[in-house]
């Protein structure tokens, strides 16, 4: 593979890209980290204060609170999307299903729509006097009709939000990797006469294993950078009590509106690191789980 | 399972089809309700849009009051707020960003698979640390370069910063290592084959699914990106559709109906879209999945 | 088109996309060339930025009669609030020039004033207002909320007085005359009677809108201020936890929970309030005058059915109004023509045209003092039942109290709207309905906002060695 080719070649296919990404990601991210060790007030003045901004991080209540909540949502997502997403793939990938194209549009319909919107319509609906507490009263007589959801049920209110806009996106990623595999090898162990639990167990997780641990990382970063749905959903606001508010609502709330930009850095800094160790144990847990 | 579909149906398959079935179309409905919401709210006349949660309520069909509802928004939205032109811009920039993003990404994944080079694994563990990364971090940096190069207020300052699609690099790397063997390469090398030529006439049809999917991807980016366009752009005429569609939302008053018109008319083209490149979205968004 | 993909397939092979692929590229290739052959007026002169719409079209008229007849033409950027002030935050930190004049919320200014004075990214006007006899034409509260450490950095737009908005229709029907009512107390036992399923839909129906939550936060300043409470006194020093400011949190809690509960969930630009509102769910709002505007225009329906009171006091005698909302002109360092727009910025805000469209329009009056004996003010204004609602708004306008600039006013505030959530679920699983069962509570709700506020306060390096 290092044979027969120019020495430039490389350099010129990669070229584009690391310009941009060296102007435009690398030096704002370099930027950034200086800027986590400043205090920048009222946008212009900066003094350098070290790990100042740090040290505070981790005494200061909000953040915690953020990362709980961020780690809530991101362990609903995980735990509720991701299996709810793989049945649905299950089920679509069933060999009777007909009208199969038409269902998989129908699930991944909401991933088309703009995030600003989906929060603006599950307002509306999760109100008190919206389609949610709607149905359910008229369901079932004994539900409170005017039932708070986004003032005592936050967190499971965005949670509902954000799976009924991504289901369908993780599904497709399940699917396509069910249908890699099942033709051939389900038959199989079909022949070989196993059930289907023992098929589930010993051909669709193995084969849909690089496949899950990809989309539980893309669903981790994804829900650990929760903010736009959040932000419009609870009025520009971490809701009541704060039960909403996420880590990079809590960046944006010192950064854009506290104009604390220093302080904003060095929580985006703490969260890269979060995610990145995230991104390791993954790592370290998918390939235990190969070999 | 009933792989044959031949034989005879036995009752225990009957009940699964109706289990099969009946799941399906519930979560198909729940899906869509949303939806139905969103499409009832856009045609309903903005004094009576409260007045039901669906359709208005009347002495028509079914007794909903068809003659209350009316595409006024519509119509609204292309005469009054000329909406004709943020579509356009949408188009352009959606569409721009995402073949050069999708060929940046492509190059460059592929090299990063099939080359050895100095600076290698440099650039590639700098790209999985920037799929970590927040974006809001980077706004004010990147407004500050953005004027130094003078491209505040052109789409060049909207769609360049955009090129450097991290996360598409890792993707292609991944499909390049999955599907393109390197017994190819080396057969065209020998064939004589400049390296420019080798990846547009070799490489690029096998990783064609992730060409597919990441074009995608990055275009319903673009098109749903609100934040960056507005910080980006001054100039009205150059707004895109999302911006247009926020700009209804006045911070005095809202009119909720031609928002919810406005948001299906962004829907429609994406939607489109997406029927068109479905296959590969889906057989390339595995691609990038499956370990290389 | 197709001779352009021709010569596109002889360097990329036609199997590299999909159909679906190609015509993105046609898109892009296509949409090219349409937006580069669609001109765009070129612009030379001002950039003015705004937010609200409804402003934008009364400035236009006037910057279009600037523009006729004077240089250099100024153009008119609306942007979403989130927008212009990310905008600003970042033209203030990389010094790159943002607009000439920039009309900002209230809410997002103080945020400019935090770091030392010399920094403050608006040029000071100070010297200008008053050399130039402007500092006493204008209404002095509204002068409040632009002005840091005694420097005034922006022109003011409006008064916002505040009044008591409530369904004439429904209170007359029910024989309560409400405009006998002089305390917030008296109000809330002159409305009690009304608390019940009005309407048969099996909810119970209360009365004024007033929640918790980052909704209600203006209107929970609003009361503060109105009692004479606030957040930050005038030196900017932080006085949360004090004897009014708990009274208040108390006697709203109180309005919140329990037998005596008369407060509702009702916010304002929401569809659901407005929808509660139209259907009388609802019949009482704090207004100031500029809502008036947005009641209109989002619930026609409610048109004679609306009137106006001065709020209730909290003591006998006590003050009649407060203030909600507010925007200012400032002119950013970074403009290279402060003459022109400082030129620009009096011709709009100053001028009687301007003043008249924003009361027709929106029931705006303005801060120009010279102005409030027009006859336009007086006019009958049907929406509200017929009376001179410009009228009623002038007469409280001098009693507007004054409003803090500091920037950690926007912190506390949200601080002190989550004591108030907390308030109200503590007397809820407590069930202690009185407000002088709630003061205890307040009192260690606010103490403890307090502490949050000021461990803030004390992390700003540059507030705290300046003098």
């Amino acid at each position: 593979m290092n044979s027969g080719y120019p020495k430039w070649a490389p350099y010129v296919l990669v070229a584009p890209f690391v310009t941009v990404f060296a102007v435009f990601m690398a030096y704002p991210m370099l930027y950034s980290a200086v800027m986590a060790m400043q205090q920048t007030y009222g946008a212009k003045a900066s003094q350098f204060v070290f790990l100042q901004n740090f040290e505070y991080l981790l005494s200061d209540p909000f953040f915690w609170k953020a990362v709980r909540n961020t780690f809530v949502f991101a362990a609903g997502s995980v735990l509720i999307q991701l299996p709810l997403s793989l049945g649905l793939a299950m089920l679509l990938n069933q060999p009777q299903v007909r009208g199969r194209v038409i269902f998989r549009l129908i699930f991944f319909s909401p991933a088309l729509v703009g995030t600003v919107f989906i929060a603006m319509m599950f307002g509306l609906m999760f109100n008190k006097q919206g389609l949610v507490n709607f149905t359910l009263h008229g369901l079932f007589s004994g539900f409170d009709p005017v039932y708070p959801w986004l003032e005592q049920f936050v967190m499971g209110s965005l949670i509902i939000a954000s799976l009924w806009q991504y289901v369908g996106f993780n599904m497709i990623y399940f699917l396509a990797a069910l249908q890699n595999v099942s033709r051939d090898l389900s038959e199989a162990a079909m022949v070989d006469g196993a059930g289907p639990f023992a098929r589930f167990r010993n051909v669709t997780i193995p084969a849909i294993r690089p496949v899950a641990s990809f989309v539980v990382l893309l669903s981790l970063i994804g829900s650990f950078q929760l903010f736009e749905l959040a932000w419009v959903l609870l009025n520009n606001s971490g809701g009541p009590n704060d039960q909403g508010l996420t880590v990079v609502m809590y960046l944006y709330q010192n950064g854009f509106i506290s104009f604390d930009l220093g302080y904003a850095s060095a929580i985006g800094w703490a969260l890269a690191i979060l995610l990145m160790g995230f991104a390791l144990v993954q790592h370290r847990v998918s390939t235990i789980g190969e070999n | 399972m009933a792989s044959t579909p031949k034989k005879k149906m036995k009752p225990g398959t009957v009940v699964m089809y109706v289990v099969l079935y009946t799941a399906l179309i519930f979560c198909a409905l729940v899906t869509l309700v949303p939806f139905a919401y969103l499409f009832c709210a856009s045609l309903k006349p903005s004094a009576i849009f409260f007045d039901n949660l669906f359709l208005p309520t009347g002495d028509g069909l079914f007794g909903i009051g068809w003659e209350k509802m009316n595409f006024d928004h519509y119509k609204r939205l292309f005469s009054e707020e000329g909406f004709l032109r943020p579509i356009l811009n949408s188009t352009f920039y959606a569409s721009v960003t995402g073949v050069l993003a999708t060929l940046f990404a492509a190059t460059s994944g592929y090299a990063l698979a099939k080359f050895q080079f100095r600076g290698r694994d440099g650039i590639t563990k700098l790209v999985l640390a920037a799929l970590v990364v927040p974006g809001a971090l980077l706004f004010a940096p990147v407004y500050q370069m953005l004027y130094w190069f003078g491209m505040l207020d052109s789409y060049t300052g909207l769609i360049i910063p955009a090129l450097a699609p991290a996360f598409g690099v890792y993707l292609f790397r991944q499909a390049t290592v999955n599907s393109v063997p390197n017994e190819m390469l080396e057969s065209a090398r020998i064939d004589g084959c400049g390296e420019i030529m080798i990846f547009f006439t070799f490489v690029l049809p096998l990783i064609r699914p992730m060409m597919g999917a990441f074009l995608l991807l990055t275009f319903l980016g673009c098109w749903n990106n609100f934040i960056g366009a507005q910080i980006v752009l001054q100039t009205p005429e150059k707004m895109p559709l999302a911006v247009a569609i926020n700009q209804l939302r006045g911070v005095y008053g809202t009119d909720y109906g031609l928002i919810m018109a406005g948001t299906v008319v962004s829907i429609v083209p994406v939607l489109a879209l997406f029927l068109l490149l479905q296959k590969e979205f889906l057989s390339g968004l595995t691609a990038g999945a499956v370990k290389g | 088109m197709s001779r352009l993909f021709r010569l596109i397939f002889l360097f990329v092979p036609r199997e590299s996309l999909s159909v679906g692929g190609w015509i993105i590229v046609g898109l892009a290739l296509s949409s090219s060339i349409a937006v580069l052959s669609w001109p765009i007026p070129q612009r030379e002169g001002l950039e003015f930025w705004l937010f609200s719409k409804g402003h934008a079209e009364l400035y236009q008229v006037k910057t279009d009669q600037w523009n006729a007849q004077r240089d250099p033409d100024v153009h008119i950027s609306l942007l979403s609030n989130e927008s212009l002030q990310q905008r600003m935050l970042a033209s203030f930190l990389s010094d790159t020039p943002a607009a000439d004049v920039i009309e900002v919320e209230r809410n997002f200014v103080p945020q400019a004033f935090t770091g030392p004075i010399k920094d403050v990214g608006f040029i000071d006007l100070t010297d200008r207002l008053k050399e130039e006899g402007i500092y006493d034409q204008l209404n002095g509260p509204s002068f409040a909320p632009w002005t840091s450490r005694g420097r005034i950095f922006g022109l003011p737009h409006d008064v916002h007085p505040m009044m008591l908005a409530y369904r004439a229709d429904l209170f007359e029907a029910a024989g309560i005359d409400l405009t006998q009512v002089q305390t917030w107390d008296e109000f809330a036992e002159a409305v009690r009677p009304l608390v019940g399923d009005r309407n048969g839909d099996g909810i119970t129906d209360y009365v004024i809108s007033m929640w918790t939550g980052g909704g209600f936060r203006d209107q929970l300043e609003a009361l503060l201020l109105q009692a004479g409470g606030a957040l930050f006194d005038e030196a900017e020093r932080m006085q949360i936890n004090t004897e009014l400011n708990a009274r208040v949190l108390a006697t709203l809690a109180s309005w919140m929970v329990g037998p005596d509960r008369i407060a509702v969930d009702a916010p304002e630009f929401d569809p659901q309030g407005n929808q509660m509102r139209l259907d009388g769910r609802v019949l009482v709002a704090l207004m100031p005058d500029w809502l008036g505007g947005v009641w209109e225009m989002d619930m026609p329906a409610l048109s004679g059915k609306i009137k106006l009171m001065p709020l209730p006091a909290w003591e006998p005698g006590g003050r009649r109004t407060s203030v909600w909302g507010g925007t200012m002109l400032g002119i950013p360092k970074t403009t290279e023509d402060f003459d022109s727009a400082w030129t620009f910025a009096k011709h709009l805000y100053l001028s009687e045209e301007l003043a008249e469209g924003l009361y027709r329009k929106h029931y705006i009056i303005s801060p120009v003092k010279a102005f409030w004996d027009r006859s336009f003010y007086d006019e009958p204004v049907e929406f509200f039942g017929g009376q001179p609602v410009g009228r009623l708004y002038i007469d409280l306008a001098p009693q507007v109290p004054l409003r803090t600039s500091s920037p950690f006013n926007t912190y506390a505030k949200d601080r002190v709207a989550n004591a108030l959530y907390l308030l109200k679920e503590y007397a809820n699983e407590n069930q202690k309905y009185k407000p002088e069962e709630l003061m205890d509570e307040a009192h260690r709700l606010l103490k403890s906002s307090e502490d949050l506020v000021t461990r803030q306060v004390e992390r700003n390096v540059f507030l705290r060695s300046e003098p």
